[in-house]
């Protein structure tokens, strides 16, 4: 009887993975996301859609979110936020404002009954039941890296870059704007859609040859005339776009920070024992890792980093294969996936931020704050 | 009042949020103002917005909020609807022998009468109803991408199952059984550590030696077997999906291939070919209902059915508040010229009210007052470890916790408040169609026009000498009034009490014009 069953139950704790560009929202012990939203507000008085993040003062960010969690827990949810547990899946660098606000709406607009704020990276590891592995989130406005090991984020040796989805759609639009393309109607969600459904990773090779320029260039891949529904107008895509556009994440450049520099200094920076673990279990994350051709590419220019340079070749030894795990569901919410089984748990009940806590003190505990971490009693 | 454009009249909210009277509530036992910020929101009921069914929570809920009839486009989102054609059958009784005559399985809608296909009555082809859906909306069909036809119009589509279901429920399990383990074997030491306190110490309860032995004693194993938690974890491979080797060389066709929107309205599998788009089961809608954070009362209840538009509890602040409305101005706005702007102030009550136009807060009326600090006594009460034991009704109480907002006072204009105050009279609907008589009655001069609930008020006004060219003028005055409330909060007093309330109105005039010289 599962009608009866689910009456005998307690109400599921909501999970929450709100993302700059795409908000992942469901209940817990469920093995999909209920919606996958663009993390928008329309507001009331201009009725502009606008992005959640993007706001002037703390006031502005409550009065946003507050709007938003209304349309999601009214409008797709369908449930009373009031004495709900909550899971959210966070940036462990994320603003402390912004975590704050989100508790503060939460527990005082909402009156929701506990808390339990979850890190994205060690979470979405939780996906695959393995302690160990080097997670990379590719988001929309950032890649971030991030090694793991025995169930332990290795903080001092995270790093991040702003090529996420956002750098990607600006370099779209430069190019296309280059061919002779109206600026006009490229907004965001053409540029996302040509994105998504035109581009892809290309081969090392095949960069290689492009980057050195020369005669014999590889014949780029056949362009698409994309046809924007809204005005009738046609994009003609040219094929070396689909191909090049990301590139930006593997651009050499003296600063070492493309993506496999990241990865690989995030490794180095680790202590040595957990560097063979790391390198044999890396776990690509978030939407901007769903692109095609995007782990063959990046295993291509790991192992060729290793082979010819210099700096790595002194620091890495020994016979190294750099291994890939594949996630469960798709990786755009992998990280909610994670949020969906730690709210499963009786993790819920004993490390949740619960309304009395928070009330007393109005302040979220973070790793980060020295007044949470000091040593009982000093 | 006009719902389409934004009103140039606003008044404060007791959150201090401006709003335009349509989107305001008035709580009759408060009596404040409230908008949809400060109150809180509860679901009443849930239904299909496409069938109007009503759909019980317990159901709605194991249904994943999904209406078991209605579907919604894959391609599109518009609603699909159920399309009948007709297929011959034959009957397994019958001889094989019987040839069936072919027929048009594709006409939608109207069954084809069924064609005698010979003498004999036994071996009349019947035909059967075969249903699929299709969008009205996009031509989408559940036949494009292969999905049998159904024999009844509803219901059994099968859902579209989830590939990674059994490993997701086995890291439930395992994840939950890790958790628990954690928590005995803490609860063990915990034991251990702070061993019950015996009138005669043993050193067996702290080792926990006793257990064993009678275990031993029994026959039984030393230690309890534990089930561990196992799981497969998953493993990294070094092979990699790499491109399709036709990447580079063939040309994409962009209408076999998703977009974002469509992806994401499949969260589960997230299709990139169009052909594995599936029918989507749509979504419910929700009846709210709203109650006054303060007092708990509710302001609005829908009628439970989902058909009906009306309400069974109704506490719009328009049928409650003087409705102000712009008219005109005298005068073009010219910074630092005096001008008179014409209101017209309609009383929606079954009461005469009696209204005043103020340029500063009144003082506040007695009874509402002692009212409102009650409320902000309470609270130092509710925290205190005391009263926590009685609980559930204290704990309530901390949804009254929502800041209060300051007005943001946004007038520029200064206001030559009216000489005296003035009767608004009760609405009478059957006065509407009297005849309308001027009577000589004294009136206040700043009175241009009165009809039955409706009076036409002249208010004196100077724009901000520094405002610049085209700059919003912006009013804003008190506007106290009588208000009759049928019911109160004590008991035993059963007769109306008359409250004198105000409430904070802004009213944007216009932007200024050039300054005549």
């Amino acid at each position: 009887m599962p009608i009866y069953e689910s009456v005998m139950q307690e109400k599921p704790p909501i999970v929450l993975d709100i993302g700059t560009a795409y908000t992942k929202l469901g209940f817990a012990a469920e093995a999909y996301p209920r919606k996958i939203m663009p993390t928008e507000v329309v507001m009331t008085t201009t009725g502009i859609r606008k992005r959640l993040f993007d706001y002037g003062t703390p006031e502005e960010l409550y009065d946003q979110l507050v709007d938003f969690l209304q349309t999601i827990f009214f409008k797709h949810l369908l449930v009373s936020p009031k004495e709900r547990k909550f899971v959210l899946v966070e940036n462990v660098f994320g603003p402390t404002v912004l975590r704050e606000t989100l508790a503060r709406v939460l527990f005082v607009h909402f009156d929701v009954s506990s808390v339990m704020f979850v890190p994205v990276h060690l979470i979405a590891l939780s996906t695959l039941a393995v302690p160990t592995a080097l997670v990379i989130d590719i988001g929309y406005s950032e890649t971030s890296v991030m090694p793991v090991f025995s169930g332990v984020q290795i903080m001092g040796a995270f790093k991040d870059q702003s090529y996420g989805g956002k750098a990607v759609h600006a370099e779209i639009k430069r190019q296309l704007v280059e061919t002779g393309v109206k600026e006009s109607l490229l907004t965001e969600s053409v540029l996302e859609d040509i994105k998504v459904r035109t581009c892809f990773v290309t081969t090392m090779e095949r960069a290689q040859a492009r980057a050195k320029g020369g005669e014999d260039q590889p014949t780029p891949a056949p362009g698409v005339d994309y046809i924007v529904s809204d005005n009738d107008a046609v994009i003609q895509v040219p094929g070396s776009l689909r191909e090049a556009v990301y590139e930006i994440m593997f651009e050499p450049s003296n600063e070492r920070d493309s993506l496999p520099h990241l990865i690989l200094r995030s490794i180095l920076d680790c202590t040595l024992d957990v560097r063979r673990a790391l390198v044999e279990s890396v776990f690509l994350v978030g939407g901007g890792s769903m692109v095609q051709g995007l782990l063959a590419r990046l295993r291509q220019e790991l192992h060729h980093l290793l082979a010819e340079d210099p700096f790595y070749a002194e620091r890495f030894h020994g016979e190294l294969q750099f291994k890939f795990f594949n996630a469960i569901g798709k990786q755009n919410f992998t990280a909610w996936l994670g949020g969906a089984l730690c709210g499963a748990t009786d993790l819920i009940q004993t490390r949740s931020l619960v309304k009395e806590t928070y009330l007393k003190s109005e302040h979220v505990p973070d790793w980060s704050n020295l007044c949470d971490n000091r040593p009982t009693g000093s | 009042m006009s719902f389409m454009q934004p009103s140039p009249v606003k008044y404060a909210c007791s959150c201090g949020i401006l709003n335009p009277i349509n989107k305001l509530f008035f709580c009759r036992h408060c009596p404040k103002l409230h908008c949809g910020f400060c109150v809180t929101h509860e679901i009443e009921s849930h239904f299909c917005s496409n069938c109007l069914e009503n759909i019980p929570s317990t159901e709605a809920k194991h249904k994943k909020n999904c209406c078991a009839n209605c579907f919604d486009c894959p391609c599109c989102q518009h609603t699909l609807s159920a399309r009948a054609s007709t297929v011959p059958v034959v009957r397994k009784s019958e001889e094989s022998k019987d040839v069936k005559e072919p027929k048009d399985g594709d006409s939608t809608g109207e069954a084809t009468p069924p064609v005698p296909a010979s003498s004999k009555p036994s071996a009349v082809p019947t035909t059967k109803k075969m249903y699929y859906l299709s969008c009205l909306s996009c031509r989408w069909t559940t036949r494009d991408v292969g999905i049998p036809d159904q024999g009844v119009a509803t219901g059994t589509w099968p859902d579209n199952e989830c590939l990674y279901q059994a490993r997701f429920n086995a890291l439930v399990e395992y994840f939950q059984a890790v958790v628990l383990q954690e928590k005995q074997e803490k609860l063990e030491f915990m034991r251990r550590k702070a061993p019950k306190q015996h009138k005669f110490p043993s050193l067996t309860d702290r080792t926990g030696l006793t257990v064993s032995l009678i275990r031993r004693q029994i026959g039984w194993n030393d230690k309890v077997p534990k089930a561990k938690a196992v799981i497969t974890p998953a493993e990294s491979t070094s092979e990699v999906e790499g491109l399709p080797a036709n990447i580079f060389t063939e040309q994409p066709n962009l209408r076999n291939v998703t977009t974002i929107a469509q992806r994401h309205s499949q969260p589960a599998d997230q299709p990139t070919a169009v052909g594995s788009l599936y029918p989507q089961r749509r979504s419910l809608w929700i009846k709210r209902s709203l109650r006054c954070r303060q007092c708990e009362h509710n302001l609005i209840k829908p009628e439970y059915h989902p058909t009906s538009i009306k309400y069974r509890i109704q506490l719009f602040a328009s049928y409650h508040v003087p409705e102000v409305v712009m008219v005109r101005c005298e005068q073009p706005l010219v910074p630092g010229k005096s001008n008179a702007i014409l209101l017209k102030l309609t009383n929606p009550t079954m009461y005469d009210m009696t209204i005043r136009l103020l340029t500063a807060a009144p003082p506040e009326d007695a009874q509402v007052s002692a009212e409102t600090t009650r409320v902000v006594k309470e609270e130092p009460i509710s925290s205190s470890p005391l009263l926590k034991t009685v609980g559930i009704t204290l704990s309530r109480q901390n949804s009254t916790r929502e800041v209060k907002r300051e007005v943001i006072d946004a007038s520029n204009a200064e206001i030559v408040p009216l000489e005296s105050e003035f009767v608004l009279s009760q609405r009478d609907d059957s006065k509407e169609f009297d005849e309308y008589v001027q009577l000589p009655t004294e009136e206040p001069k700043f009175i241009v026009w009165r009809k039955g609930n409706k009076v036409l008020v002249r208010l004196q006004f100077t724009p901000a000498e520094e405002l610049a060219f085209g700059t919003d003028v912006v009013l804003g005055f008190f506007m106290q009034y009588t208000y009759v409330n049928t019911v109160t909060n004590a008991s035993e007093k059963k007769e109306p009490t008359t409250h004198a309330l105000h409430s904070r109105v802004f009213i944007t005039a216009g932007a200024t014009e050039q300054k005549a010289t």
